[in-house]
C-alpha cells in the first residue's frame, strides 16, 4: 500500500480524507482487528473517534505526500509498492 | 437530484497554484470569489505537496537578469510558441509584486537568510532558477484567500460551463461525497485547472504515476472550447526525465545542481550531443535521450557523483521540497545521489507547454482573457502561462482582469439553457447504468492509440488513424458504468481526456512541421519551417468538429 496508516495513534480527525487531492482516503468505522480496540482498548482514551482512514484507491495514489505532512499525530507512512521500487 | 444555487462575482474552476492567485487577484481587487475544486484547495493540485523552484530575473547586475534578456530567452527556447507581447504582459509586469506576495502569504521565495539561491539549466543564458521551500505554498495560500473572504467548494467537479448569447455566465458542477449538483452563477469565470497528465501511455504502467498531478485531466480546456474558446499549443506533447519507477519531478534542481546525462555505456550523451550538454533545453535533453534508448545504449542514469558535499546535501533538500516523498524513494530503492549514478527514463507524455516559458491551453490576451467574454484562464491551462512562475504571475493576472469585468455588470445574466434536474440525471446515468465498461477500460485505450499515432514522432497516416480511433471510441463513452460517485468524477475526467486527445492529433496534423522536437516531431514534416509556421495553431470547435487557424508570431529584429 502507498500509503500507511498507524492506528494505534490516529485519531480519526479526517484531515487525510479531506485533503487527499485524488479523493483516494475515505474513513471507515473502526473494528476489532484495528489495535487501538484489540490491543490497546481503553489505554488510549484519546482515541474516541469511532471511524479511522484507510486508502480505497490504491491505485491512484500520487505519493504527493500530503497526507503524511498534514496528519497532527504522524501516523502515515509512505510506502513504495514493488512495481515502482524494483522497475 | 438536488439542484443548489450559488452565485459569485468571479468564479475559479480548479484552486491549484494559478487557481488561488486567480482568487486573490480578483478579491484584492473589490470581487467576491468562489473557487471549486476536485480536492481542497490547501493541498489540491500539481504543486499541492511542495515545490522547489520559481524562474525569475531579479535585475541584481548580471546584464542576463533582466526582463530583456529574459524575452531573448523564450524567444530563443519557445520560438513559434508565444507572442512576447503577452508573455510581458503576463508575466514581466507581474514578476515583482509576485515574488512580494509570496512572501507576504508566509511562503517567501527566498533562503532563511534572506537571500536568493540560483541555478541556472534548460539553456537559460544565467542562473534564472530560484531554490525555495515550497512545501507550505499552498496551505499558505489556502489561508490568504480565506481571509480574503474567497469561498471554496470542495471535492466538486464541474463539468460544464453556462453560456449565454456567447458568453460564460457561470457553471454546473458535482460533488463527488453526497452527489450534489450545483448551478454556479458568475459574471467572469476563470479557468485554472491545469494540463492533461492521463493522456499517454505511461512508461510505469500505473497511467495515475505521473509527473505533474494525475488529477488535472484537461476537463477545463474542453470545457472552455465548448462554450467557443480557442485553444492553442495544444499539438505538442511534452516529455521529461525522471527516476525509472517514480513519475517525479526533480529535473530542474538536478540540472540545476551539475548532474550529468549518462548512457548504459558509461557515455554522458548530452555532453557528447549538444553544445548545451546537460544544461540544454529540456526538449533537447528528451530528443537525445528518446535517441539513446532507440539506438539500444540504455538504460540512462543521472550522475551527481563528481558535486561536492555541500552541492549534493542542497540537492537532496531540494529534490524533497520539490516531491515531498522522492527521498524516501530513493532511501527505499537504496539508491544515494552521493555514491552511485540513479537510474532515470522518459516520463509519459502529456499536453502541456512546449517549453518552461511559453504554455499550452485557452489562448488568452494579455490580461488572461480567452475569445469568449467572461471566460480567462491561467496557468498551465492557458497557453501563455506555463510552470510555477506562470500560474502565479498570470494566475494574479487573470484575477485582477477577471474582477475588473465582473464589478462591470450589476447582473447575473441567465444561462440560454438553466439547469433542470434532468440535466443532472444525466450526469449520473453511469451510476445507474445495469451493464457496461470500467471508466478505466476506455481511458486506457485512449492512452494505447494517442502513444501509438500521437507520441515523440508523428505522420500524417499515423494522426487521422488516431483521430478515427477517437471517434469510434467516443461513441461508447455513453456505455460507460461507474460504481460510485468517485467513479463518476473519473468518468467525467476519460471524456476531457479523449477530447484533448482529439484537439491535440488535430492541431499536429495541421502543423506540416516539426517544432520543438520531440514535443511535435512530423516524420513527414522533419524541419523547423519558421517562414510558414512561426506562430500558434488556434483549435475551435466548429459543430462537431473541431477548425484550425494559424496565428503569425512576429519578432522584432
Amino acid at each position: 500500500m502507498p500509503v500507511e496508516f498507524d492506528y494505534a495513534i490516529c485519531e480519526g480527525c479526517g484531515e487525510c480524507d479531506a485533503l487527499c487531492p485524488g479523493d483516494v482516503i475515505y474513513m471507515r468505522p473502526r473494528n476489532d482487528n484495528d489495535p487501538v480496540n484489540a490491543d490497546l482498548k481503553n489505554t488510549y482514551t484519546h482515541l474516541k473517534k469511532p471511524k479511522v482512514p484507510y486508502l480505497k484507491y490504491t491505485e491512484e495514489c500520487w505519493h504527493c505526500g500530503s497526507c503524511r505532512q498534514d496528519c497532527p499525530n504522524e501516523a502515515i507512512t509512505v510506502v513504495f509498492p514493488p512495481d515502482m521500487l524494483c522497475l | 437530484m438536488k439542484l443548489f444555487t450559488l452565485s459569485a462575482d468571479v468564479l475559479v474552476i480548479g484552486g491549484g497554484l494559478s487557481g488561488l492567485n486567480a482568487a486573490m487577484g480578483a478579491a484584492e481587487n473589490g470581487a467576491s470569489v468562489l473557487i471549486v475544486d476536485k480536492g481542497k484547495i490547501e493541498r489540491s493540485g500539481s504543486i499541492g505537496g511542495g515545490v522547489d523552484h520559481f524562474l525569475a530575473y531579479l535585475n541584481e547586475g548580471g546584464d542576463w537578469d533582466t526582463a530583456d534578456s529574459f524575452l531573448q530567452y523564450v524567444e530563443k527556447v519557445g520560438r513559434g510558441t508565444a507572442h512576447m507581447s503577452i508573455i510581458e504582459q503576463t508575466y514581466c509586469e507581474e514578476l515583482e509584486d509576485s515574488i512580494e506576495r509570496m512572501a507576504r502569504i508566509g511562503n517567501p521565495l527566498t533562503q532563511p537568510d534572506g537571500t536568493f539561491y540560483r541555478t541556472a539549466s534548460m539553456g537559460q543564458p544565467g542562473p534564472y532558477w530560484i531554490n525555495f521551500n515550497g512545501k507550505r505554498l499552498k496551505p499558505c495560500l489556502g489561508e490568504a484567500v480565506r481571509k480574503l473572504g474567497c469561498k471554496a467548494l470542495a471535492k466538486t467537479m464541474i463539468v460544464d460551463l453556462l453560456t449565454n448569447q456567447g458568453e460564460v455566465v457561470g457553471a454546473l458542477g458535482f460533488h463527488i461525497r453526497t452527489g450534489h449538483f450545483y448551478v454556479i452563477h458568475a459574471k467572469s469565470t476563470i479557468v485554472s485547472t491545469g494540463n492533461t497528465n492521463r493522456l499517454f501511455e505511461n512508461p510505469r504502467g500505473n497511467p495515475f504515476n505521473t509527473w505533474l498531478c494525475p488529477y488535472d485531466t484537461g476537463d477545463g480546456q474542453v470545457m472552455a472550447a465548448r462554450a467557443g474558446a480557442k485553444l492553442a499549443n495544444m499539438e505538442y506533447m511534452r516529455m521529461t526525465l525522471l527516476p525509472k519507477g517514480f513519475s517525479a519531478p526533480g529535473f530542474n534542481a538536478l540540472t540545476g545542481m551539475g548532474g550529468r546525462f549518462m548512457n548504459g555505456l558509461g557515455e554522458y550523451y548530452m555532453e557528447k550531443n549538444h553544445p548545451a550538454g546537460n544544461k540544454a533545453p529540456r526538449y533537447e535533453i528528451v530528443f537525445q535521450s528518446l535517441v539513446e534508448k532507440r539506438e539500444g545504449r540504455g538504460p540512462l542514469y543521472i550522475d551527481c557523483t563528481h558535486l561536492n558535499k555541500e552541492d549534493i546535501t542542497h540537492l537532496k533538500t531540494t529534490l524533497g521540497y520539490d516531491k515531498d516523498t522522492l527521498p524516501d524513494y530513493l532511501e527505499q530503492r537504496q539508491e544515494d545521489l552521493a555514491t552511485a549514478p540513479v537510474e532515470i527514463n522518459i516520463s509519459e507524455g502529456m499536453q502541456a507547454g512546449p517549453t518552461e516559458v511559453t504554455g499550452s491551453g485557452v489562448k488568452i490576451d494579455g490580461d488572461c482573457a480567452s475569445n469568449v467574454p467572461g471566460l480567462y484562464a491561467c496557468g498551465d491551462a492557458a497557453d501563455h502561462n506555463r510552470c510555477v512562475h506562470g500560474a502565479i504571475t498570470g494566475g494574479y493576472r487573470s484575477g485582477k482582469a477577471a474582477a475588473k469585468f465582473a464589478l462591470g455588470r450589476n447582473f447575473f445574466a441567465d444561462p440560454e439553457v438553466a439547469p433542470t434536474e434532468e440535466m443532472a440525471e444525466k450526469f449520473i446515468a453511469p451510476l445507474k447504468r445495469g451493464s457496461g465498461y470500467p471508466y478505466r477500460q476506455l481511458e486506457d485505450s485512449v492512452r494505447r492509440i494517442m502513444a501509438e499515432n500521437v507520441g515523440p514522432m508523428r505522420s500524417e497516416h499515423g494522426l487521422n488513424t488516431a483521430l478515427k480511433k477517437l471517434t469510434q471510441l467516443e461513441k461508447h463513452l455513453d456505455d460507460m458504468k461507474v460504481e460510485d460517485l468517485h467513479e463518476l468524477m473519473r468518468s467525467q475526467e476519460t471524456r476531457s481526456i479523449l477530447e484533448v486527445g482529439k484537439i491535440s492529433a488535430t492541431a499536429a496534423l495541421y502543423r506540416t512541421e516539426s517544432r520543438n522536437k520531440p514535443y511535435h516531431y512530423r516524420l513527414d514534416y522533419p524541419e523547423t519551417d519558421d517562414e510558414n509556421w512561426c506562430g500558434l495553431v488556434a483549435v475551435q470547435k466548429s459543430g462537431d468538429a473541431y477548425e484550425c487557424s494559424f496565428d503569425p508570431i512576429k519578432y522584432s529584429a
